[in-house]
């Protein structure tokens, strides 16, 4: 069908104001964070922006029936693509449904349409005394259904896991516009083993079975206090090494980050105020929940790491809290800093790897930045094993583009082969369906079944995750 | 300079990583919700104008404009980039491509000199007075000027019917013992619209032993060509506005516009000039180009006592871009309103979001202007003060706007203002005496 009739089809069912068709509109849909962008963006048929479930079902309908692809997208901060229309077709951006349908404190959950950004649901959260844990740095901008499609978590999943755990029921819109409620018609309930998990099957599918229209989430109570210490290490080995010893001493903290040296650099340049102190590895410990409990594990955390740490410093004031937080939360993109004529990329940023490895794999990331000649950042979610390496090139010389693509490559076969796999959070997009069979074998040929299951017309974001 | 030779567009463009931060932080964007409003979207397309893979036109232009400028992506991005700058330089390329009549008309003639946009300013005051807008507007006087001028015209309701510059000496003699020589920048937006802001500032500086100098020769800082796509003009505005300062020995040149102030910033000055001749010059001009508020606190350490001054009054302070987000300067403005005896300062929710008024903005997208003027005037209405402060005329008339607009009875002030009317009850008492 041509783009214009798609056009006017999709303003028919929705309207002048929620439609995009001119291409100078387009252009602004042919990019995310991803470095596969940067290089070729891509721009879809046209750009829908439902805000209804009835909305959703009738241009999915429309694209059933046309054989249109569909490709959903929140606010377009993912790092692989995922919400590119990489082989054409219809965006539907779903941020401009922003709307939390209700708070249920009596029941310590929430119902929220997919635009809703996350910051803001927790803002909203606080004055029940609840909050949604999971904690991506990205807050401020990602859209809660854009977390659910990726299954996305942060810099709190050493204690409070991803998005997954919180997804109690979605509702749906199925590609050929049946509209299915997982989790339970009525539920409210919290535990519930009934049926085949559909709930957990769509949460990370990364829109490739359906759209998600309506999300019931699990809340819990707002941690009363918190309190960051931060070790610095002169020794990269000494990092893991603590972390470890901290988990030995039977205290989970909330978040466990580490930042390499030139992370450090990184944050300083971006945030001087913040004035880390120059090191090999800094680990920011976060400890949340009642006083008593925070300022005992905060004891406990600062005996250990001084044993291996240069200094180590305890806040528990909220503006310095905030700075080593932010200061952390914002490397993914000051990274840059560290070369002036550089840009941080997104590829090959994800990895996951087992405890026990993460010292290796951040030694062997440095060997192959040096084999290439690139310089690259590294920080992450050292409490998970959640690696994120910020290779920085100019992005406008192929020179350095073929090259790095390259080194990428290696870092994604190095998880593999360090026992981890090439994401950790952010997903699999266009980027990383390459490496699909090596991590998964034979089950991508049943993930395919499940996907024609629910998509017999392969409509629903084609060219992702397989 | 061309347009891909630009430093902004040669070393910045690719550092932007689309992390989409600037999304959580633009004004603009709060209304459009949509992508196409997005700040990194407008990088995106400036990259793609660089690439030739769009075509500098009128479209793109609107697209491009649709962005206050307000800055705030810029101190927010993570990547550094000064993406005000990236906009404002493609405009100036669009332009290039597609000059218009009316532009040339109004920000080459009218805007480069400064008699003729007072004559213009004020006749905008007597046809508002005379009943005959309808008329100008009905043979198309309108028409050839940017944006939604017919719905801004309302605006220029309160057009006072004499400038500053109409009121003022050249030299204005310090009062006292001599500390400073200081250069006045007055600005087109003071000059015409605010001149009692003017008088302010230059009653509180000869009280404070400051001889000010108002050259004569001075032109618009050039902020609004810079806006509307006339960069060549804004250089040479600016070169003018340095050889005129540069004749006389100042020891500061001081400005009570946050605009100015930032047009004549280091920063600015980078933008319009870096890799050209009158660079280091252009620099170190900028060095003396100080805010008025941060002269007042910072140099000449301004106390005022007043002991017996019974009456309170509650001041909300609002942040104008150019001074908060492109030049930093928060605290002083703030440090000023609370050493004023009788006042009182209390703080509104989003202090440093832009107004919409940004310049011109109020009046070439006149609806977007007034979705964000209302947000800002829930923020300041819910404190419950009695004057609105803030260092920026245009600030000060879109604020003035809105006051009318939700029918509050609440003064729009410079904080300048407030000390001379202090002043004109109290003698003038520096630090140190």
């Amino acid at each position: 069908m041509e783009k214009a009739i798609i056009g006017k089809e999709l303003v028919k069912i929705l309207g002048k104001e929620k439609v995009l068709v001119d291409e100078l509109d387009l252009m602004y849909y042919s990019y995310d964070s991803s470095f596969l962008t940067k290089l070729e963006p891509s721009n879809p048929f046209a750009v829908a922006m439902p805000t209804s479930t009835e909305e959703v079902q009738q241009v999915v309908r429309f694209a059933w029936e046309n054989n249109i692809n569909i490709v959903p997208r929140g606010a377009g901060t993912g790092e692989t693509g995922g919400c590119i229309a990489v082989n054409g077709g219809i965006v539907l951006d779903l941020s401009t449904w922003d709307e939390i349908v209700e708070i249920d404190a009596r029941n310590m959950q929430v119902i929220v349409r997919p635009g809703v950004i996350h910051a803001n649901l927790n803002d909203e959260l606080a004055k029940y005394n609840l909050f949604f844990p999971p904690d991506p740095g990205s807050s401020k901008m990602c859209t809660i259904g854009g977390m659910v499609a990726n299954n996305a978590s942060g810099l709190r999943a050493v204690k409070y896991w991803a998005t997954e755990p919180y997804v109690l029921g979605l509702e749906v819109v199925m590609p050929n516009g049946d509209v299915i409620i997982t989790g339970g018609m009525k539920s409210r309930a919290i535990k519930n083993v009934s049926g085949i998990n559909l709930t957990k099957f769509m949460v990370g599918s990364e829109g490739v079975l359906g759209i998600i229209t309506r999300i019931r989430l699990r809340c819990f109570p707002k941690p009363r206090a918190r309190g960051i210490a931060m070790a610095v290490f002169d020794c990269l080995d000494d990092a893991p090494a603590t972390v470890l010893d901290v988990y030995q001493a039977g205290v989970l903290p909330s978040g466990i980050e580490i930042l390499d040296s030139s992370a450090i650099t990184a944050v300083n340049e971006f945030k001087p105020e913040i004035n880390l102190p120059a090191a090999e590895a800094i680990l920011l410990f976060e400890v949340d929940g009642n006083p008593p409990s925070v300022d005992f594990e905060g004891e406990i955390i600062q005996q250990i790491a001084k044993k291996r740490a240069r200094s180590v410093e305890w806040a528990t004031e909220e503006k310095r809290m905030t700075e080593l937080w932010e200061g952390r939360s914002v490397t993914a993109t000051a990274a840059a800093r560290v070369r002036p004529d550089g840009s941080r990329i997104f590829a090959g940023e994800d990895i996951s790897v087992p405890l026990s490895r993460v010292a290796d794999t951040l030694r062997a990331i440095r060997a192959l930045g040096d084999k290439y000649g690139i310089k690259v950042v590294n920080y992450g979610h050292i409490g998970d094993g959640n690696v994120h390496t910020a290779p920085v090139i100019n992005p406008e010389n192929p020179d350095e583009v073929e090259k790095v693509l390259k080194m990428v490559d290696e870092i994604h076969l190095l998880a593999i082969e360090m026992g981890g796999t090439t994401t950790g959070e952010h997903g699999v997009g266009a980027v990383r369906r390459p490496y699909a069979e090596a991590e998964h074998g034979k089950a991508v040929e049943y993930m395919r079944k499940a996907k024609e299951a629910f998509d017999p017309k392969g409509i629903m974001n084609p060219g992702k995750v397989f | 300079m061309n347009f891909k030779d630009l430093p902004p567009i040669k070393e910045q463009l690719m550092k932007c990583v689309r992390c989409g931060k600037c999304r959580s932080v633009c004004p603009v964007f709060a209304e459009v919700k949509n992508e196409t409003a997005a700040p990194r979207g407008h990088v995106f397309i400036v990259q793609m104008l660089r690439d030739d893979k769009v075509e500098p036109d009128h479209k793109v232009y609107e697209k491009l404009s649709a962005c206050l400028l307000c800055e705030n992506c810029t101190v927010n991005c993570p990547s550094g980039i000064d993406i005000h700058e990236l906009n404002a330089a493609a405009r100036a390329y669009i332009y290039e491509k597609n000059p218009s009549l009316g532009k040339e008309l109004v920000f080459d003639t009218l805007w480069t000199s400064p008699g003729l946009l007072k004559t213009s300013t004020m006749l905008m005051g007597g046809v508002q007075k005379l009943g005959l807008q309808k008329l100008a507007r009905n043979i198309g006087l309108t028409k050839i000027l940017p944006g939604d001028l017919s719905k801004a015209e309302k605006m220029l309701d309160s057009v006072p019917s004499r400038s500053a510059r109409s009121q003022l000496p050249e030299v204005n003699k310090a009062k006292g013992e001599k500390k400073y020589t200081v250069g006045y920048f007055l600005g087109c937006g003071t000059d015409l619209l605010n001149p009692e802001v003017a008088l302010a500032t230059v009653n509180v500086l000869t009280l404070n032993g400051c001889e000010v100098i108002i050259p004569r020769e001075s032109k618009c800082c050039g902020l609004p060509h810079i806006a509307n796509g006339k960069l060549e003009t804004a250089r040479r505005l600016a070169a003018h506005n340095i050889k005129i300062f540069n004749s006389y020995e100042f020891d500061y040149f001081i400005t009570d516009c946050a605009s100015c102030s930032s047009a004549l910033s280091r920063k600015n000055m980078e933008f319009l000039f870096k890799g050209l001749k009158i660079e280091d010059t252009a620099y170190a001009f900028a060095e003396k180009v100080m805010d008025l508020t941060v002269f007042l606190v910072d140099v000449l350490k301004i106390e005022m006592d007043g002991d017996n001054l019974s009456e309170k009054r509650r001041v909300t302070y609002h942040d104008p871009c150019h001074l908060a987000n492109a030049q930093g300067i928060k605290s002083q403005p703030r440090e000023l309103l609370q050493r004023i005896p009788g006042i009182e300062l209390v703080e509104m929710k989003n202090a440093n979001t832009c107004c919409g008024g940004s310049g011109t903005y109020s009046v070439t997208h006149y609806d977007m202007s007034m979705k964000i003027l209302d947000k800002k005037m829930d923020n300041a209405m819910e404190t419950g003060a009695d004057m609105i402060a803030t260092c920026c005329p245009s600030c000060m008339m879109q604020l003035r706007y809105g006051t009318q607009r939700h029918k509050w009875n609440c003064r729009v002030i410079h904080p300048v203002q407030l000390i001379n009317d202090f002043y004109l009850h109290k003698p003038a008492k520096t630090a140190g005496e």
